[in-house]
């Protein structure tokens, strides 16, 4: 499944189904302080598609969410959205942490036009989108609010339409839902893919919690720390749409169990 | 929405509380006051009772009010530079490492000399008798809460906060304008407090060290005040403690009115309502 003495080969494939790839890393490295916090990877995500990172802290996930976002550059590698080389580059991304990183200072309605008002000067059309976002998932009531009036998870809801707003085809969630109790988790994590399917956009989104990789991905990919690197690449074969009875699916089960392996039990 | 009822009720308590106590406290400082006086024999030039010393101010009130007027005036004007001059370096310090490194030693050092000594010099360098020493001397005094308060604010801004604006990409101009000078209200305010309450005291220690500079009376109010003191007209130098320490309390309450006017978020749930945009208009311009 995974070979450790080289670059970890993750392939794009979903099914038989040969997409477009939206995003694709080559040799993707990254070292600091001497310490390879990410072996060299390779990557390639479908357009479209909704791809779950599983793995323990340490392992790089972030590290490669922020060389992806921009934020940080690779040591080494090639990073390419729809062609583009975009290593070094930022504004070409969706981006949302497990922080809501609302601004307190702004209304609601003013938190979701943020990536507007961060680049240019905010339009009419940008707040009458905003507030037909916020109708649509049943914030409307709440567009004047201030963030802090509102619960957990209608915040995270908030900042993932703020995510949405900014028409990038590529949505980076850094365990967006982690900070939420077990019972709203499962109610975004529904909303979440009601949101992925009408609006097209292809989803990396890291988590702890493997449960949430499964329900909600195509494709689940298992990283490992000390280096970080990916150690396997799994097509997920549940159906979709899926509802809570996916959880019980002996595909699912199947799938959960050969994570666990990955993450707890080695590959014995 | 009960909620909302509730949350109104407690705030007319919380506000009522915040009037009440502090006005408590003062009439048990004016009590004591009067029992010390009457229980342990005070003579009256050593003290006077609380109200004679209130008493002296309406009394002398044609002599004083130009002087009044002149140190509220040097005390509000000094503070608007310290406070600006304050800002300027902070936001400065706080953006080019190098000068925090090279500046910000030199700034405590400024404020570890007693102002009283640094009053001689101000009022030499910017000209004896002159209204500039005294307002240097207040910039001298409010400047650096502004600035370490600034400092401080801007270097708490969640760095996650500002990731965000970078991946959006945000200028770093606009990543300032949006988030940071946000972010740094409330800390500029805590500074600007600090400063107002200091702001009076600069203002009198700057007429002792600069005197005879009001126009036709030819003095100012800490002059009269020494020369009441002089006079031992006991009631009246109490009477004009009081007064500097009711301006210093007013221009206090001043920048705490401004903060609650600046951060609505920390007090409200909804925005005001003039802020709100007018939606049929917004909608309709939208849609097209």
């Amino acid at each position: 499944m995974s070979d450790p003495s080289g670059p970890a080969r993750a392939q794009g494939y979903i099914e038989g189904v040969t997409s477009t790839a939206l995003l694709e890393l080559s040799a993707v490295a990254k070292t600091f302080a001497d310490k390879m916090v990410l072996a060299p990877t390779d990557l390639s995500i479908a357009e479209g598609s909704f791809v779950a990172i599983v793995g323990p802290s340490g392992c790089g996930k972030s590290t490669l969410f922020n060389i992806i976002a921009g934020l940080l550059a690779p040591d080494a590698g090639e990073v390419r959205l729809e062609g583009r080389d975009v290593v070094g580059a930022t504004g070409h991304v969706g981006y949302m942490l497990q922080k809501d990183l609302l601004v307190p200072w702004r209304s609601v309605e003013d938190n979701i036009t943020m990536a507007a008002r961060l680049t240019r000067k905010v339009t009419s059309a940008d707040r009458a989108e905003a507030r037909q976002i916020a109708q649509k998932y049943g914030l409307g009531e709440f567009l004047d609010h201030y963030p802090q009036a509102l619960s957990g998870g209608m915040r995270q809801r908030v900042a993932f339409m703020r995510t949405l707003v900014t028409h990038q085809a590529l949505l980076l969630l850094d365990e967006p839902f982690g900070a939420l109790d077990a019972q709203t988790r499962l109610e975004m994590q529904r909303w979440l893919l009601d949101v992925w399917r009408e609006s097209g956009r292809t989803v990396l989104f890291i988590t702890h919690d493997v449960d949430e990789s499964i329900f909600l991905s195509d494709r689940v990919l298992v990283m490992s720390p000390r280096p970080g690197r990916v150690v396997a690449d799994l097509a997920n074969p549940l159906a979709r749409p899926r509802d809570l009875d996916v959880l019980t699916d002996p595909d699912f089960v199947a799938l959960k169990s050969q994570i666990m392996h990955l993450l707890h039990g080695g590959e014995r | 929405m009960t909620r909302a009822g509730s949350v109104a009720s407690k705030k007319y308590r919380q506000a009522l509380t915040a009037l009440v106590l502090p006005l408590t406290s003062f009439a048990i400082l004016l009590l004591l006051w009067q029992m010390v006086i009457v229980v342990f024999h005070v003579q009256g030039y050593i003290a006077p009772r609380p109200l004679d010393a209130i008493r002296a101010i309406p009394d002398n009130w044609s002599v004083m009010s130009p002087l009044v007027v002149q140190i509220v005036k040097e005390t509000v004007f000094g503070f608007l530079l310290g406070a600006a001059i304050g800002i300027f370096f902070g936001v400065i310090m706080s953006k080019i490492p190098v000068v925090q490194k090279l500046l910000y030693p030199t700034l405590v050092l400024s404020q570890a000399v007693p102002v009283i000594v640094i009053a001689f010099p101000l009022a030499l360098i910017f000209g004896f008798g002159s209204v500039k020493p005294i307002l240097a001397i207040v910039v001298w005094i409010v400047f650096f809460p502004v600035t370490v308060n600034v400092i401080d604010g801007l270097g708490h801004v969640d760095k996650d906060l500002l990731n965000l604006a970078k991946v959006y990409g945000a200028s770093r101009w606009r990543a300032f304008v949006q988030i940071e000078i946000p972010a740094t209200v409330s800390p500029l305010f805590s500074g600007l407090k600090i400063g107002a309450t200091y702001a009076i005291t600069g203002a009198f220690i700057g007429e002792l060290a600069s005197p005879e500079q009001v126009g036709n009376t030819g003095t100012s109010l800490a002059v009269y005040a020494e020369k009441a003191s002089a006079n031992l007209n006991v009631p009246l130098v109490y009477g004009l403690t009081m007064l500097m320490a009711v301006i210093g309390v007013a221009w206090f309450l001043t920048m705490v009115g401004l903060e609650v006017l600046a951060t609505p978020w920390l007090r409200r749930s909804t925005v005001r309502h003039w802020r709100r945009r007018g939606r049929d208009i917004a909608t309709s311009q939208g849609d097209h």
